[in-house]
């Protein structure tokens, strides 16, 4: 058995091990929670209705049976296990009694779509911008780019986002500020669908690749400058090799490595979703679902987002850690 | 660079040439803006937007124009003053009939109502519905059904007899609407649909004026179009319902809200801040308003906000506490405080809205002034009739010819009186309770610090959580070591539970255009009151027992609905509230709804045309359809 098929399996391994622990966590910090599920239910139910006290008890007792919740901890433990080999998290609790994987698969394509296309255009071009900055430190432009660029980072997300909302929407409202695409039009792939959805995710995206580009590029530039300062550097500039193949295949190229790893780590994040983006800009996703699942009490959806989370995340990781072998030869297993 | 930077300035310039209220997109394709209303759904996004079983418990949205626009049911009493009085009867044709006991309610129903598919609605959906309900446990009104019902009859198509298990002289509250009752099922849907907690209704098939026209499977947005045949529906008698579209959609957050409106992409807004409500009355005050059209703009809902007590607690357990706790309350910066001014007061245990000023208030007023507390050393007059005023005259510096200045608008907008602020009292009550101050610092009779946390919502409810720190601020001023609590989601838990020592919330809601007071106060029965560690059913989250108040309560029971003797028996359980204060009533759950006037008019007013709460997830607010008509 080659030293890689030893390394796959036991990062393989490690990789079940996290889930494992991590889904365990999830599980048991849901059902910590302060917020019984049918006591949000009724009160969603009676706050505003005249119901008598006796058929409150009454309602009560019908939910406990309802939702499953009968039996201890443990009962409730291992009917979770074995609905999870199933790839099934029951029925939500908050909207009774749809699958909570129906209500993920809805709105995850959304979260996937606008985060993994922000986080890439933040990647590219931080690590363009900054890559750049960090090589050619007397060029003005690239100096006004990481002022931007670093301008933008320190600023609170909200604050951002609210400017964006109000300077597009009611300054010179020329986009859209709320959904995911225009109302009425029906879903389908076609030219009016696709370009409604395009023009709805310009603003969230605009506010997360503004403020996540800073750290790309403050990242990049930070390596590149100490890079440039290697002997293998200097003596390919002594060798006369092109500046741009230097800054390509000498520079870039190794500071990237520790880009990447931080890439796949992001990636694996874009399953929490963005919660304020969301709120904010009306943008349909699972952030708004985690956090109505979570003031209702909801846990079979708290726990069907956040093992998805958890499996993303642990993917990702799984992914770099078998593709940096190849990237970076330093780090070839022996 | 120089040329690179020119580039950019004409660029900006291009773009700066815009004309500024361009628009990249209309908002809803392919309808036509002048024939749809465009409301607020408070819900957000609907996660579950392809359901519209309403009967599958919190399965999916409600006022997402499902309960306004789609369903109906046997009565509505307005919150108001209603277009043609608060009682309406729309599937009925008449009020309920009760026998002598009230162990049988029968219900005589409209002819004429049709489903949106063509099926005539008859006595057999009503009796099918109620069957459904007695048969299933898990669906919305199963148990309210199931508690009271022992049979259900259609001896003809337009009569449905109710047998009840026992005397209910408020049955029939459970088909009238407030907010929402229990709504009438389509029996030929029904009925071949299986288990009727798992079918989805989509599309629903509807009794209201309006059917289903679209939605976003994401839960944003949901379309109702007016019926082709609406005749044939209850809300018909007030003539066509003016928007053809009606779109309830999930705007987003207050600041949002506001820019939607100020852009005419939101006719409706169903709650704002306060300073989101001042803004749209400053920049956008030609065509958006409140209920108020001057300050303070808000609809006061039938529902009081008050600072809840938890009286099963021993701190709170003597009235002279309570009551001292309430003289440490200047009402006047709580108001300023919490709804920066725009609140509406009430000293007493109904809130101070729809005809309730004219049913308690008002005759309330002569006995609150001879009202006295004795405090052990002298006898004070607490009751300050000016308190509503005053607020009026704070205002008036900074706002002007807003604040009106006819007493009886002051008093319709801001409240009447409200009790005066007395440490001296306060103090001297405390100390009849055994209570000591030493230094600067309370001390309860067994000595121990005298500390109360008030349990406040935090960002879920912002008016409400200034008013329980304005309060706490007080308290503490006087050596009560009052801090607030953020509960955030677990409110309800909590005071469930009755794990909290004070809250701001309510236990009172009343129908605002109705006298009766059983939809709350029943509750208040010493019966349902939990022990202590065990969950409290709604809505004496103050968990408050006294026998003067279960007799009553047990004669409220035994009078008919409309009988003259509920309000006089109304009249004692104020009184009674008053001398014992077992939770402090602040002031109405003032509710700032905006309506934008570009496309439509005919919205309700306190004033010209007091129907309906404007507060459009309310089911009542069909109404608003049958008046609105567009300007264009």
């Amino acid at each position: 058995m080659s030293s890689y098929v030893r390394y796959l399996l036991r990062r393989i391994g490690q990789f079940v091990l996290v889930v494992f622990i991590g889904v365990n966590i999830a599980f048991f910090i849901t059902h910590a929670t302060p917020i019984d599920p049918v006591e949000q239910t009724i009160s969603a139910t009676t706050s505003f209705g005249s119901t008598s006290p006796e058929a409150i008890a009454l309602m009560r007792q019908s939910l406990r049976d309802l939702y499953g919740l009968q039996g201890g901890l443990a009962h409730q433990y291992l009917a979770f296990w074995k609905r999870v080999a199933l790839a099934d998290f029951g029925p939500s609790l908050s909207a009774f009694p749809t699958p909570v994987s129906v209500l993920i698969r809805r709105a995850l394509p959304w979260t996937v779509g606008l985060l993994t296309t922000a986080t890439l255009i933040s990647w590219a071009l931080g690590n363009l911008l900054g890559g750049l900055a960090g090589y050619h430190r007397n060029s003005r432009v690239l100096r006004a780019a990481g002022v931007l660029a670093m301008g933008f980072h320190p600023i609170p997300y909200y604050i951002l986002a609210f400017v964006l909302l109000i300077v597009f929407g009611y300054v010179w409202p020329v986009l859209p500020i709320t959904g995911g695409s225009q109302m009425n039009l029906p879903q389908r792939l076609d030219a009016a669908y696709v370009g409604s959805v395009l023009l709805h995710s310009i603003l969230p995206l605009l506010s997360l690749v503004l403020v996540g580009i800073g750290g790309w590029f403050m990242g990049m530039r930070a390596l590149v400058s100490n890079i440039v300062t290697e002997d293998y550097v200097a003596y390919a500039e002594l060798g006369g090799v092109s500046p741009q193949r230097i800054l390509r295949s000498y520079v870039m190229r190794n500071a990237l490595v520790p880009q990447v790893t931080g890439l796949a780590m992001s990636v694996g994040g874009i399953f929490n979703g963005a919660i304020i983006t969301e709120q904010v800009f009306g943008y349909p996703g699972i952030g708004s679902l985690l956090i109505d699942a979570v003031h209702a009490g909801d846990y079979s959806l708290v726990l069907g987002i956040g093992t998805v989370s958890i499996v993303a995340v642990a993917t990702a990781v799984l992914m770099i850690d078998l593709l940096y072998p190849l990237l970076d030869p330093r780090a070839r297993v022996g | 660079m120089w040329s690179v930077g020119r580039r950019a300035v004409l660029l900006g310039s291009v773009a700066a040439s815009v004309p500024f209220g361009a628009r990249a997109q209309e908002e809803i394709n392919n309808l036509p803006r002048n024939q749809t209303l465009i409301a607020e759904n408070p819900e957000g996004t609907i996660k579950n937007a392809g359901w519209f079983n309403i009967w599958a418990i919190n399965a999916g949205g409600q006022s997402n124009g499902l309960h306004q626009l789609a369903m109906d049911t046997l009565w509505y009493i307005d919150p108001e003053q209603g277009i043609d009085g608060v009682w309406e009867n729309s599937l009925a044709a008449e009020k309920p009939i009760y026998n002598a006991d009230f162990s049988e309610m029968t219900v005589k129903l409209r002819r004429g109502i049709f489903w949106s598919d063509g099926v005539e609605f008859t006595a057999d959906d009503v009796v099918y519905t109620i069957q459904t309900h007695l048969q299933n446990a898990g669906l919305r009104w199963s148990a309210p059904v199931q508690v009271n019902v022992a049979g259900v009859s259609a001896p003809d198509p337009t009569t449905v007899v109710f047998k009840l298990k026992k005397p209910n002289s408020r049955f029939h509250a459970l088909f009238t609407v407030r907010w929402n009752a229990m709504w009438m099922m389509p029996k030929h849907v029904f009925e071949k649909a299986g288990d009727p907690g798992k079918f989805a209704f989509d599309p629903p098939v509807t009794l209201g004026a309006y059917k289903l026209h679209s939605y976003d499977t994401n839960g944003k947005w949901f379309i109702w179009e007016r019926r082709a045949d609406w005749q044939r529906t209850s809300l018909a008698k007030f003539g066509e319902p003016g928007p053809r579209y009606v779109t309830y959609i999930d705007p987003g957050p207050p600041d949002k809200r506001v820019i939607l409106q100020m852009n005419h992409q939101l006719d409706v807004i169903h709650d704002t801040s306060p300073e989101g409500m001042f803004t749209l009355v400053k920049q956008a005050g030609k065509t958006s308003h409140g209920w108020f059209k001057s300050f303070p703009y808000a609809h006061p809902d039938p529902t009081l906000v008050a600072v809840i007590l938890n009286d099963q607690n021993p701190l709170f357990q003597n009235r002279d506490v309570r009551w001292a706790l309430a003289l440490l309350i200047d009402m006047k910066a709580v108001a300023m405080a919490s709804y920066r001014g725009a609140a509406t007061i009430s000293a007493i245990g109904v809130p101070p809205t729809g005809k309730y000023p004219q049913y308690y208030h008002k005759p309330m007023e002569a006995w609150l002034s001879g009202f006295e507390i004795d405090t052990g050393k002298r006898k004070i007059k607490p009751y300050d009739p000016t308190v509503g005023a005053q607020i009026a005259n704070l205002l008036r510096a900074t706002m002007g010819d807003q604040i009106p200045t006819d007493p009886a608008l002051i008093a319709g907008a801001f409240g009447a009186g409200w009790w005066k602020p007395d440490a001296q009292a306060a103090a001297e009550l405390l100390q009849r309770a055994g209570f000591a101050k030493r230094g600067d610092q309370w001390f309860t009779p067994d000595g121990k610090p005298f500390a109360i946390h008030i349990v406040v919502e935090g960002d879920l409810r912002p008016v409400m959580t200034r008013a329980g720190s304005m309060i706490a601020q007080g308290w503490r001023q006087f050596g009560i070591d009052a801090s607030t609590v953020v509960a955030q989601g677990t409110m309800n838990d909590r005071r469930g539970a009755g794990d909290f020592e004070a809250m701001m919330a309510w236990s009172v809601e009343t129908w605002g255009g109705h006298p009766d007071l059983s939809f709350f106060l029943d509750s208040w029965h010493s019966q349902f009151v939990a022990k202590a560690g065990e969950t409290q059913t709604p809505r004496n989250w103050q968990r408050w027992s006294n026998p003067e108040l279960d007799k009553i309560i047990e004669q409220i029971r035994t009078v008919g609905f409309d009988d003259p003797k509920g309000v006089e028996l109304g009249l004692d359980y104020l009184k009674l509230v008053a001398r014992e204060m077992p939770t402090i009533p602040l002031m109405a759950y003032n509710v700032f709804t905006v309506m934008d006037e570009t496309y439509w008019t005919g919205y309700p007013d306190a004033v010209t045309a007091p129907y309906t709460d404007p507060v459009p997830n309310w089911g009542n607010t069909r109404y608003m359809m049958a008046k609105l008509r567009p300007r264009q």
